[in-house]
């Protein structure tokens, strides 16, 4: 079956975008912006930011994320920790301790939960795009009493970060940048906002998630509509998380690949997750119409190409993790060409010619 | 309820606390931003806007900022 574009497709039930936020105060002028094309000038007049192509839809991301602040409060996810739990490990692997950690969206709630004092954290400073995702992390941390660590807490864009250079000595983004519309851009300002020495830790969501759903989509939509639209966001792929941290300039860049299978009962209760988690379609390019029968024929697709024997569906997930460390003096550099002092023929000889 | 919320704001006293302070910059221009205390916003001053700070949570989104038509005064929005 051919995929159109390579988009893959999210279903998620679509909700209407409030007029009001459309309404609100104007978009800004940027007189600098920190993106690989260059600066964008302003020129005084109001224009978006935007040389760069425009995927997702930011704003209904954080209506979202308001969402799924909500509907996630009671709860504990238990793939969010999974995935949050990893990333924090990564933590104990470092002899370095951070004394400063500063957490950019996805799935805060968990990493705050989870961290437990791993990797010598004083402050812990918390963004998110969507305000009632902090309140409630907020309040989360109000209600457990746990105050042994300083968290600060703001609301900001991935995009546009408001954090001074060299100000914060780990970075870590648990499933949140594969929402960003430039994510060099905003791998680029992590690696400004890190002190020499710093780490940047991130989780995000790779090209084989949700492969089932993706499938089952496309064979309903081309029954019933005869044609399809985009319905799971373009994500990265394992060969471009590499090329990502190097492009944004970390140093002894790492990349590695986790896949998780969730069971569910059924495929409604998998965009009930979905919607929880705050994933649902946000692309620019969505059809904003799903109708009923479609639903139901994806749903139907989904159990019978891909049910197990005891009647639950698989989801798959892949995590792509990136660790990225900003330069530093200390950190080991290869030597320029030409400059070798010991030749292989002596080390042959040197370690007994075994061939 | 709007009488209760200013008794909250006066109780909070300097509204953003000090870690903050000293990490945030405007997002867009990346220069450092001030406290106005008459509208208890974050304002940067060279490109002219002021984010809001709502129950303590400074809101640095570029979309939410309300850009300032003249020295120290918040445009109607």
């Amino acid at each position: 079956m051919r995929r159109i574009n390579s988009l893959y497709g999210r279903i998620g039930m679509l909700r209407r975008v409030p007029e009001e936020s459309t309404k609100k105060s104007h978009t800004l002028l940027a007189s600098l912006s920190f993106s690989t094309e260059g600066s964008y000038g302003g020129d005084g007049e109001l224009q978006q930011n935007s040389s760069k192509v425009k995927i997702f839809d930011r704003d209904l991301k954080r209506i979202h994320r308001d969402r799924a602040a909500w509907l996630s409060r009671q709860k504990n996810d238990s793939f969010v920790d999974a995935v949050a739990e990893n990333l924090l490990d990564r933590l104990e692997d470092c002899k370095k301790s951070f004394p400063t950690a500063f957490c950019l969206g996805g799935s805060l709630g968990a990493v705050k939960r989870l961290l437990r004092g791993r990797g010598g954290i004083e402050k812990l400073i918390m963004m998110d795009t969507s305000y009632d995702m902090i309140k409630s992390c907020r309040d989360a941390q109000e209600d457990s009493l746990d105050n042994s660590i300083e968290t600060s807490y703001f609301v900001g864009d991935e995009e546009f970060l408001p954090v001074k250079e060299s100000s914060v000595d780990l970075i870590i983004s648990s499933l949140g940048l594969h929402w960003t519309n430039d994510l060099p851009g905003s791998m680029i300002q992590c690696k400004l906002a890190l002190k020499p020495d710093g780490l940047f830790l991130a989780a995000i969501l790779g090209g084989e998630t949700l492969k089932e759903l993706r499938i089952a989509c496309t064979l309903a939509h081309m029954e019933r509509e005869g044609g399809i639209s985009p319905r799971l966001s373009p994500l990265a792929q394992v060969r471009d998380a590499g090329n990502l941290l190097t492009r944004a300039g970390f140093s002894l860049p790492g990349v590695d690949v986790d896949e998780y299978v969730v069971k569910y009962k059924s495929a409604m209760d998998l965009i009930e997750h979905l919607r929880a988690m705050g994933e649902t379609n946000a692309l620019l390019e969505r059809n904003k119409i799903l109708n009923r029968e479609t639903a139901l024929a994806t749903a139907a697709i989904y159990d019978s190409m891909f049910a197990t024997e005891d009647g639950t569906i698989p989801a798959t997930f892949q995590v792509i993790y990136m660790t990225g460390w900003r330069e530093h003096s200390s950190h080991p550099q290869a030597k320029r060409r030409g400059s070798a002092t010991v030749s292989f023929t002596d080390l042959q000889k040197q370690f007994g010619g075994q061939s | 309820m709007v009488r209760l919320n200013r008794v909250l704001l006066k109780d909070a006293g300097n509204a953003i606390d000090k870690t903050l302070s000293e990490i945030l910059v405007c997002p867009l221009s990346k220069q450092p931003l001030r406290f106005c205390e008459k509208t208890k916003s974050l304002v940067s001053d060279t490109i002219g806007v002021s984010f809001p700070i709502k129950d303590g949570i400074p809101c640095l989104v570029p979309k939410d900022g309300k850009i300032l038509e003249e020295e120290g005064d918040a445009s109607k929005a």
